[in-house]
């Protein structure tokens, strides 16, 4: 690794987004409060706290709870909240009937194929959105806002045509295009912020050395992107994995639907519904963001937010 | 220059897509025009294990027995049948054989979106269903644009033991009218339970079929599928019937009203309910969850002024105008409607055959189980209704009859209230 | 995919100075030439695939096309404009649509402000509440709708099944009867929507300079004045910046409350979204749904405008 050479300034160290969680103490250790008013506040809040964990964390622990009960268990008149027994009925039926398997197959290779893209286009253009200072910037700035107001019914229609033109309606090659194009300002937003991180005289010197441009970026510049490489990444993989309406309206053959899209289905006719099945369902299919998402939360929520209150 | 480069880099990317076409997995009308073998997919809309297990036997059987005409079977859903017909006509990836419902394919009809099948289907397909049923599938300038297949009604279970414990004698003989469907019902409440528990969460259609038997036909259509509205007494009975159940008598539970039918189904098999009312498929959903010894059967058809007419709203079989092989697709069709396929999937879903000879040979082989001679008995009577025809029904009842029924079914707008928003919705979406 | 997106937004939009230190001048001989080359590979499909269909969006709001075999599109003006201006329907989408979007936006900040709070102090089991507080973020809103509608399901849901516990009605059907579909959408929104903004909040929070917070102590300030006279404005920037995310992409919602009732009963949870997708994909009526959709970013962007302005006036003031 080059960057053992690394001597970043420390204030520009304040802009590398990730591995700053906690810079500061929190308030609550530093600040001195009346034992008194301690004591009033306290359980308060730990009721408070208590009150946010049960609204935050029983839909989960029901769903967790209702994909091992019996069907018998669902129908009963006094359910008890917890199953009788471990019972992997309902995960075995719900991936045989379902399609659980290719659901999942279909948008795991929607979701890598467009994290792959997007990766790779949005590299260059953020680091010259960070690197350059041209009208593209604030054209880019623009865009990604714009793109968060306008609702999706006004781009799906035209978007229905254009695919239908080239053949790439109900076809995942077709969703995995539109996934990477609406993830693509998000990742390049997220890409130049860990770009623009990175020390300016850290290339500088590494032209001097008589690296040529080329050798400079991968040698110093995309070691040191890693960590904001892997974070952007991921989060594309989850916005795909967890995307509807386009799929929605895209994907009409039952082969190529997505997950999200088999789940909606899900439920019969007159809504009739196997309660157990489609909880075990919902659990399995949210597990792969659920850890993608740990691996990656850290960053999200400490580097990504640095900038703005310093700003 | 810059110009020349962006142009290069956008034939590249597009060369790329269109190189990607090859990654398609769901080119349905596949196939030239050549002599080989053809393959046709076909979308059904079977959910029941039973039907399903059916459907692909049929399926199966005919693949192996016409190596040239191969059928591949793919699985949609009622619940959003509509919509994806259609996205996949409109983006033409539409199945070459197309399940759906009667009141729903005539406007994809009169879009140009459905082949004629006149030519194509079979004499003894044509013989053995009745006009009436036929008529439900025949565009206004007589186009036939499927085959119907199974028919739904309307029909009330009875939990045989309730009666028993209330001292009420089971219903029987040739029809049950709705005043006496009222009159048991209110004999059956007592103690927290209900005469009747009906999921209405979709009540249009049920509304819709079962007014006929008080003439309540709604609509009057032109030929163009244009078509008039009237609400008057006839096509209000049923509701007031059941909002009087629901709130006068309170002998039918209103919240079932707000539930799917099979919310409600444990309730009539837990005692709750003594009848319940709804589509004959759910037939097949009490044979399977029914506890152990649970005593049930059907009632009499119910009948209006009119007697025990419902309308004919078969499921129905079609072929897409864009199919490249509607011939071998409507054969394929004459061998789904043949009796011994239809009596096999009737008797998975519990439905009505609307081929005579197929209904024959479903009362033959289920003479010795509960209901099903009952059943059939709803099935003698059913007419075509003016409301399949209307080209605007879909949008109607989505935005106006649904909304509106719902209102009226839990007791927040008057009958009178109904009969406006009935009537100046289908005037607002230029009916 | 928008409904995915992380506050990043927020703190890049709102900090562009911060950036543009780095940006100045490019040491590494670069020129404007280079950064178009570079930028090219995301700038042609961005194009293709959403500039292009956008505009197309708009212009499609002009015309008659409908769903049909060899239906010919041609533009009708302003007609598609004057029959929505007497579409009761649409309006009343409208209205709910504000309903729905104010409703969860608001509600929203005030629970994870105190979340935020919450977990910005030292107390036990924090990690365990910052831990719940994340998942929804994680999970497919198709699935979010799902549980809840487990959840809420009249006869078998554990949220009547309490309420019948404690000795309360417990027959309601939340999602199908007419006075409680909307309201139990919006809490289902706000379950949903919690992660962004409390995350949002908190990193804000932790970043108040401590050394304001102990002058204020010393000063004699009790925490409510702490709070409001010290948090509460370093915090603002954050605050505009979440809620107006937030509104927008409630107002844009779909999946959510595509699965969790479809817009009934009766139309009572019927979002814009919802009706304009119905419009194009069950009637086929394409032109009038975008429309629909041109009207409703016009709706947006006023208020956005107005929500803006207010919040720069009240920071000079």
């Amino acid at each position: 690794m080059s960057n053992a050479t690394v001597t970043p300034t420390p204030a520009r160290q304040e802009t590398v987004p990730p591995e700053t969680p906690r810079r500061r103490k929190s308030q609550d250790s530093g600040i001195p409060q009346s034992p008194i008013q301690r004591r009033v506040t306290r359980p308060l809040q730990y009721v408070a706290l208590a009150g946010y964990i049960v609204f935050l964390g029983f839909p989960l622990l029901f769903l967790l709870t209702t994909a091992f009960k019996t069907p018998a268990e669902l129908q009963s008149p006094n359910p008890t909240f917890l199953p009788t027994s471990l019972n992997f009925d309902n995960f075995i039926q719900a991936i045989a009937k379902a399609n659980l398997v290719q659901a999942a197959g279909n948008s795991l290779i929607v979701a890598v194929a467009t994290t792959v893209i997007v990766t790779l286009i949005s590299l260059p253009a953020a680091y010259a959105l960070a690197r350059f200072r041209t009208k593209l910037r604030s054209i880019a700035t623009g865009w990604i806002l714009l793109s968060q107001v306008f609702p999706f019914i006004l781009i799906i229609i035209p978007l229905f045509l254009v695919l239908k033109q080239i053949g790439l309606i109900n076809n995942l090659l077709g969703l995995i295009l539109v996934y990477s194009v609406w993830s693509l300002p998000f990742a390049l937003w997220m890409l130049q912020g860990y770009v623009a991180g990175i020390p300016v005289e850290l290339e500088e010197a590494g032209a001097m050395d008589g690296g040529s441009r080329i050798r400079v970026l991968v040698s110093i510049v995309l070691p040191l992107l890693a960590p904001g490489l892997v974070a952007t990444s991921l989060f594309t993989f989850i916005s795909a994995w967890n995307e509807f309406f386009f799929a929605l309206v895209l994907i009409q053959d039952p082969a190529l639907q997505t997950l999200p899209l088999t789940l909606a289905r899900f439920v019969g006719a007159e809504g009739q519904v196997q309660l157990g099945q489609l909880a075990a369902a919902s659990l399995l299919a949210t597990i792969p963001s659920l850890v993608f998402f740990a691996l990656i939360q850290r960053r999200l929520t400490s580097g990504l937010l640095s900038g703005a209150v310093k700003g | 220059m810059r110009k020349q480069a962006l142009l290069g880099v956008g034939a590249l990317a597009l060369a790329g897509l269109l190189g990607g076409c090859a990654f398609s997995g769901g080119g349905s009308t596949g196939g030239g025009e050549s002599e080989g073998p053809v393959t046709l997919t076909f979308q059904s809309l079977a959910y029941q294990d039973s039907t399903v297990a059916a459907t692909k036997k049929i399926v199966d059987d005919w693949n192996a027995d016409n190596p040239d005409i191969q059928v591949k079977l793919t699985q949609g859903s009622w619940d959003n049948v509509h919509d994806q017909l259609v996205t996949q006509f409109q983006g033409g990836t539409a199945p070459d054989i197309i399940h759906d419902e009667s009141s729903d394919i005539l406007g994809f009809a009169n879009q140009g979106y459905l082949a004629d099948l006149t030519p194509y289907l079979s004499d003894d397909v044509k013989k053995s269903v009745s006009d009436d049923v036929w008529s439900t599938v025949t565009t206004a300038d007589g186009k036939i644009v499927a085959a119907p297949t199974l028919l739904q009604t309307y029909v009330v279970y009875a939990n045989k033991q309730a009666f028993a414990d209330a001292g009420v004698d089971v219903p029987a003989g040739d029809e049950l009218t709705w005043d006496d469907l009222q009159k048991v019902s209110k004999e059956l409440t007592a103690d927290g339970k209900f005469g009747v528990g009906w999921g209405l969460k979709q009540p249009t259609a049920a509304i819709m079929n079962t007014a006929l038997g008080y003439d309540g036909t709604f609509f009057d259509v032109a030929d163009d599928g244009s078509a008039k509205i009237e609400v008057g007494d006839d096509e209000l009975a049923v509701p007031e019937k059941i909002h009087a159940m629901a709130y006068d008598d309170a002998s039918l539970d209103p919240v079932t009203l707000t539930q799917s039918g099979s919310d409600v189904l444990p309730g009539f098999l837990g005692g709750k309910y003594a009848m319940y009312v709804g589509g004959n498929f759910l037939a097949q959903q009490i044979t399977e969850t029914a506890p152990e010894g649970f005593d049930w059967t059907v009632l009499p058809p119910l009948a209006g002024s009119d007697g025990p007419v419902q309308a004919a709203n078969p499921q129905t079989m079609s072929v897409a105008a864009e199919s490249k092989h509607p011939e071998q697709a409507a054969e394929f069709i004459n061998y789904f409607m043949n009796a011994d396929n239809q009596a096999a999937l009737a008797q998975g879903d519990w439905l009505i055959p609307s081929s005579s000879d197929a209904r024959d040979k479903v009362a033959e082989q289920t003479a010795d189980q509960t209901g099903w001679k009952e059943l059939l008995a709803t099935g003698e009577d059913l007419k075509g209704a003016p409301f399949q025809k209307a080209t605007n029904y879909p949008q109607w009842k989505d935005q106006f009859a649904t909304p509106g029924l719902q209102q009226y079914f839990s007791d927040s707008i008057s009958l009178d209230e109904l009969k406006k928003q009935l009537t100046d919705g289908w005037s607002a979406i230029g009916g | 995919m928008t409904s995915t997106v992380s506050p990043a937004t927020v703190a890049e939009a709102s900090a562009p100075q911060k950036r543009r230190r780095s940006s100045g001048g490019s040491p590494v001989n670069g020129s404007r030439r280079d950064a178009w080359l570079l930028v090219l590979p995301a700038l042609i499909p961005v194009v293709l695939f959403s500039v292009y269909p956008l505009v197309q969006g708009i212009l499609l709001g002009f015309t008659d096309a409908k769903a049909g075999l060899g239906q010919v599109v041609s533009f009708n003006g302003v007609d598609n404009y004057t029959r929505l201006a007497t579409n009761e329907l649409f309006w009343n989408s409208f209205r709910i649509g504000l309903i729905w979007a104010f409703g969860v936006t608001i509600l929203q900040f005030f629970a994870s402000l105190g979340l935020a709070l919450l977990l910005n102090l030292n107390l036990k089991m924090r990690w365990l509440a910052r831990t719940l507080a994340l998942v929804p973020w994680a999970m497919p809103p198709v699935i979010i709708a799902i549980m809840w509608r487990l959840m809420l399901n009249p006869t078998y849901g554990p949220i009547n099944g309490g309420m019948r516990a404690l000795g309360l009605p417990g027959d309601i059907n939340w999602l199908g009867d007419f006075s409680t579909a909307l309201p139990a959408v919006i809490v289902v929104g706000v379950w949903a929507g919690m992660p962004q903004t409390t995350i949002t909040l908190l990193a804000g929070l932790q970043n108040v300079p401590s050394e304001l917070h102990e002058a204020a102590a010393i000063d004699g300030a009790s925490t409510w004045q702490r709070f409001w006279h010290v948090t509460l404005p370093a915090l603002r920037p954050i605050i505009v910046a979440i809620t107006t995310l937030d509104l927008i992409w409630n107002f844009n919602s779909f999946a959510l409350v595509y699965v969790l009732t479809a817009g009934g009963p009766g139309g009572q949870t019927m979002l814009p979204m919802l009706f304009a997708y119905n419009e194009a994909f069950r009637y086929g009526n394409f032109g009038y749904a975008a429309a629909m959709g041109n009207v409703m970013v016009i709706v947006i962007a006023a208020f956005l405008f107005l929500y803006l302005r207010s919040q720069a006036r009240s920071r000079q003031s």
